[in-house]
């Protein structure tokens, strides 16, 4: 057993201990032992970390695995996240279109495209069951999408402006010059029957006219893009672009009434 | 059993092709992968399974489009029943022969469609005409391969 004389305890270990415990106060004195100490600790501490590596090399293993998995599995619900915020963010300008809207309307989800590239149309998830029949128009917030074809109880056919089948009667919104708007199967829609006189510009937006039996007056169709003469040379037609980007609509309007 | 297979794969590859997503497009064009169904189960299967799986691929197509005249279902019948009549004829034990008809009959069939559209009065630009009639047929048998192997292994 150690016995140190209390004369010792005194005259040395007291006075050291009150030393350092003056000297441990003071900031200058701490950060030059420490940074003395720095290099030494920092290399111990990786030798230690090395040795620990691996002789805990098949825990860690497993933990990494474990931890792999859950990132994964994290990024994966991040992603579903976005996409949900993508999602709410669309609904959520559908249902203030529909509340501003004087327009009775219903929404519905897309679910299907035509099946080949000789027509355009849509296959959406509300149908009879909904009050959706043959020859409503089909619209979004941003414009016309396109018309009711055929429905059954749960799903029905929606053909888009762009397809050739369609036929929309169509106003120049700012001259008021009549033309028909059809689809081209091609990105842009073609505006017919303009007359030689007709004023219409690059740029001039296309909107529905009264004389559709279908369609309610002054949806937006698109604006033109570009003007040329027929093949025959009696009449002008204008290349009309979309408002609605026709090949990534996800959710759509039906007017009821 | 294998007729239900058959069905299962036909089921799968209608709502691919219903579901074909935009990115995969190619100059704004799809593949058909039930023609390419078609043709192959002509290669793997009897006249009888060829032939009513043929016209059920068309009736499959024809339900999803906008139009009332099933054109598809005619023309996939008559497809199968002459491709299964050429290959009495000719052998099409190779790979690339295979391809050649498909190829054909994606670009028969595109046409047939094709004048039908503009003959009922629609307007579509020579540019567009060509589009879906070439690049529809080159895209669809390019991925003629896959349906290949799927209809071959259900086949065996």
């Amino acid at each position: 057993m150690l016995k140190l004389p209390r004369k010792t305890l005194i005259n040395f270990i007291l006075p050291v201990c009150a030393i350092l415990l003056v000297a441990n106060s003071l900031s200058c004195f701490k950060n030059s032992t420490q940074s003395i100490f720095t290099p030494q600790l920092s290399l111990i501490g990786l030798v230690k970390r090395e040795i620990s590596g691996i002789i805990f090399y098949h825990r860690n293993m497993v933990q990494a695995e474990r931890l792999q998995a859950e990132v994964d599995l994290l990024r994966l619900r991040l992603f579903d996240f976005r996409e949900l915020v993508q999602e709410n963010s669309r609904l959520k300008n559908l249902f203030n279109f529909k509340q501003k809207s004087p327009l009775r309307l219903v929404g519905a989800r897309v679910i299907a495209r035509s099946p080949d590239s000789w027509s355009s149309s849509l296959i959406i998830d509300k149908g009879r069951f909904s009050g959706i029949k043959p020859g409503m128009v089909v619209t979004s917030p941003q414009g016309l999408v396109g018309s009711i074809v055929e429905s059954n109880d749960h799903t029905s056919k929606v053909l888009l402006i762009n397809d050739p089948n369609q036929g929309i009667s169509s106003i120049v919104q700012r001259s008021r010059q009549e033309g028909l708007v059809s689809g081209t199967l091609g990105t842009n829609l073609i505006m017919r029957y303009l007359p030689d006189e007709a004023q219409i510009t690059v740029g001039d937006v296309i909107v529905t006219s009264e004389l559709s039996q279908i369609y309610p007056k002054g949806l937006l169709v698109g604006r033109v893009v570009n003007i040329g003469r027929e093949f025959s040379g009696l009449n002008r037609y204008a290349l009309v672009k979309p408002i609605v980007d026709l090949a990534n609509l996800e959710e759509v309007l039906v007017i009821i009434q | 059993m294998k007729n239900l297979f058959y069905l299962l794969a036909l089921v799968i590859l209608t709502v691919i092709e219903l579901s074909w997503p935009h990115w995969l497009d190619f100059f704004h064009c799809q593949p058909d992968l039930l023609l390419i169904f078609m043709v192959a189960i002509v290669f793997y299967a009897d006249f009888k399974t060829a032939l009513a799986f043929g016209v059920a691929a068309g009736l499959a197509k024809d339900i999803f489009l906008p139009w009332n005249f099933a054109i598809n279902t005619v023309s996939f019948g008559v497809w199968s029943y002459l491709i299964f009549r050429l290959s009495r004829q000719i052998s099409t034990d190779e790979h690339y022969v295979r391809l050649a008809i498909v190829l054909v009959a994606a670009i028969l069939n595109n046409a047939v469609i094709g004048i039908q559209s503009v003959a009922s009065g629609n307007i579509i630009s020579p540019s567009i005409f060509l589009r879906n009639l070439i690049i529809v047929s080159v895209y669809t048998t390019l991925l003629a391969p896959l349906i290949f192997k799927l209809t071959k292994k259900i086949a065996s």
